[in-house]
């Protein structure tokens, strides 16, 4: 016995470690050939995802239903209703002749923004005195409430400035802001979603992926049996890595082409400074995943605290819904500790604004940072969970 | 290594112990195993004995003493001990999506193997244990006895000296059993040194050497029949009656009876020959219960077992 193991040429430390790590991740590919929900998780989700962001979710103000007010049917106030609904943000959904109807039109949500136009507005106007015009807004969704008061403010400004131009005999008004808006020009959500998506969907995918297969290793005793073969830590760490970080890249791929064909998202930046954030982000998340399973053992345990872990600081501390600037002191510094947040921020700085590593480091060096210090960690759990 | 018992130990285990916070769950271990035998780890749920393989498997560092497997300090040199031996687990630990092909596969590759020597050393295992035509089902579709065959192919795929096998049949039925055990043999016969746990009785039998461990302690150790003659000497009756609580009642009170126990439709007796014949007893138990039958009957591993923990608790 013995002798045909000898017979065959052994290969050299280095040559082993990569024979182990060969094994390990190959057989980690056929469980995720294997099992409908990995693939589910791994190529359905972010198409669903895409599909729920890109054409359901959006914050483009368009046809946003209005309901006018006119208690002076006067041409003044038909010259400012009209110029209201005229810009193809606004559509006049119901002239109610008392502002209390607009309450119930709020409650019905048949109209979530009405103005109302005061009776004497015509002769006040005639006697070069101010107009006051009252805007209502549905304040229950406080995102769209805050752009569409700026859509409305901006019409009646604009309204005002050309009546005001007109009394004065033609001459231009003294201050006329001219804004141009860069990277997004038309404001598109799209635009702004797709690369937040993108890291919300590697982070999900990262971390649950990982965290469920550890879990789920060890709750059936393959990982003690794995263990109890001269494989190392770092391979079974290597041979989980290298198959994930492989899924997550053709995600980013597959959501990347989604959102440029379909959204026609623009991608300005170098494809290799995306490649290198990319990678670097998904080793993180990975480790992430790898620590959380290494700490919580049941599979049941593992799927919620990664869940938790990623789905709420993807969604809401990284950027992608919420800015960081906008966000309470502490949800920043919170938001800081999970490397969804520089991800975000190398995703648009590259396809949006082309910008290179001059300006990214930092988001570099963050992740890169929380990277080792994932993995480090759950390299050093991942011995005591076994032992 | 070849041939059968070479010189020298092939498990060697002076005053192991394993604490867990203030839990000792292995204590004060010592024992050793010949090369090309089979050891027996007998004991009750909790006694130690995972404990104490996963320790020898060096999947566990102990917290007292020392052990050497294959000549190799399980402590200093853990990687070592494990390129030397093969270990099954108690739970069946072979990927369930895997075919029985793609799981050897991968514990080869594991073990460093890759290759025509890997496929070969498959196509002999498959043979071996029976499993050419299931190489490319799902290790979850197969049966249990089947399932621990595959396992057990896994554990020998780098031709281990020393063989671990942690209740290997547990769950699984008879014939299967069987069958598994002349597996074991087989490699036995070849040389392999074989440490297993059971809580089969019957599957102690065929160990060379049986311990039993209580609470952590290793309370005995010995042969089969040096087990039996050192903790239920004397004779043992199987004793059939109608009038069972009547003859319970009487006998343990009876000179000459060591022990009396139900067990199936009767009970067990166990007598010192010397004070008390086969005679003297059919005819005390025929006077209260006409109808009472004797027969001699053979001690086993069970009745050790139930003594042993019951005086470990005394």
């Amino acid at each position: 016995m013995g002798t045909d193991r000898e017979g065959d040429r052994r290969p050299g430390r280095a040559g082993r470690f990569l024979r182990r790590t060969a094994a390990l991740a190959g057989k980690e590919s056929l469980h995720v050939m294997r099992d409908p929900r990995t693939l589910y998780l791994a190529l359905g989700m972010p198409v669903v995802l895409l599909v729920i962001f890109g054409f359901g979710v959006s914050f483009d103000m368009d046809d946003v239903p209005l309901a006018v007010v006119d208690q002076d049917h006067s041409a003044a106030s038909r010259a400012l209703a009209g110029a209201l609904g005229g810009g193809g943000e606004f559509e006049v959904v119901a002239r109610p002749a008392d502002a209390g109807e607009v309450d119930r039109l709020f409650r019905s949500r048949e109209a979530s923004a009405a103005v109302v136009l005061p009776a004497g507005m015509q002769a006040a106007w005639d006697r070069g005195e101010r107009v006051r015009v009252q805007v209502l807004l549905d304040g229950s969704d406080g995102t769209s409430a805050s752009n569409v008061l700026g859509t409305a403010v901006g019409a009646i400004q604009a309204e005002s400035s050309r009546r005001l131009a007109e009394r004065t005999g033609g001459g231009a008004p003294p201050l006329a802001a001219r804004v141009r808006l860069l990277f997004n020009p038309a404001l598109r959500s799209a635009v702004f979603f797709v690369p937040g998506l993108i890291a919300y969907i590697l982070y999900i995918v990262g971390v649950l992926l990982t965290a469920l297969t550890v879990a789920r290793e060890n709750e059936r005793g393959n990982l003690e049996q794995l263990f109890a073969t001269p494989v190392g830590r770092v391979e079974v760490l290597l041979g989980k890595l290298l198959p994930y970080l492989a899924i997550g890249i053709v995600q980013a791929l597959l959501v990347l082409a989604f959102g440029m064909v379909v959204f026609d998202v623009p991608l300005r930046g170098s494809v290799a400074v995306l490649g290198a954030g990319t990678v670097l982000f998904l080793v993180g998340a990975l480790g992430q995943g790898l620590f959380i399973s290494a700490i919580t053992g049941s599979q049941q345990v593992a799927t919620q605290a990664g869940a938790l872990s990623s789905l709420l600081p993807g969604m809401l501390l990284s950027g992608f819904v919420i800015p960081v600037e906008t966000m309470p002191q502490i949800l920043q510094w919170i938001s800081a500790i999970f490397p969804a947040r520089y991800f975000v921020a190398i995703l648009r700085g590259v396809m949006l604004k082309g910008n290179g590593l001059d300006v990214l480091w930092p988001n570099f060096v963050a992740l890169g940072v929380f990277s080792v210090v994932a993995m480090t960690i759950a390299t050093a759990k991942f011995k005591r969970g076994v032992g | 290594m070849g041939g059968a018992a070479t010189a020298g130990a092939a498990i060697v285990v002076e005053g192991l112990g394993r604490r867990f916070g203030s839990f000792d769950a292995v204590r004060e271990v010592s024992f050793g195993v010949g090369r090309g035998e089979i050891f027996g780890y007998l004991g009750a749920n909790g006694a130690g004995k995972s404990t104490t393989i996963r320790i020898l498997c060096g999947l566990l560092a102990p917290t007292a003493g020392r052990a050497r497997v294959a000549g190799i300090d399980v402590r200093a040199d853990p990687e070592g001990v494990k390129r030397r031996i093969g270990y099954m687990s108690q739970k069946f630990s072979l990927y369930p999506d895997l075919t029985v092909e793609e799981n050897l596969d991968f514990f080869g590759g594991a073990y460093g193997l890759s290759g025509k020597a890997l496929a070969q050393r498959i196509d002999a295992l498959v043979a071996e244990v029976g499993l050419e035509a299931q190489r490319r089902v799902q290790t979850r579709s197969l049966p249990g006895g089947w399932q621990q065959r595959a396992a057990l192919a896994g554990a020998l795929l780098h031709d281990p000296e020393i063989l671990f096998l942690d209740e290997p049949t547990a769950g699984v039925d008879p014939a299967s059993r069987r069958e598994f055990l002349a597996l074991v043999r087989r490699r036995v016969r070849r040389g392999v040194t074989v440490f297993l746990t059971t809580h089969y009785m019957d599957e102690a039998e065929y160990c060379g050497r049986v311990g039993l461990m209580v609470d952590g302690r290793l309370a005995t150790l010995g042969t089969p029949a040096e087990l039996k003659a050192r903790h239920v000497p004397g004779a043992f009756f199987a004793v059939r009656a109608g009038r069972r609580a009547d003859l319970l009642a009487m006998l343990p009170g009876l000179d000459g009876v060591l022990a009396a126990n139900p067990y199936g439709a009767g009970f067990r007796v166990r007598v010192d020959p010397a004070r008390l014949s086969v005679e003297g007893l059919a005819a005390r138990c025929r006077g209260v219960d006409a109808g009472a039958e004797i027969e001699p009957a053979g001690a086993t591993l069970d009745d050790v077992f139930l003594q042993v923990v019951a005086g470990g608790r005394a």
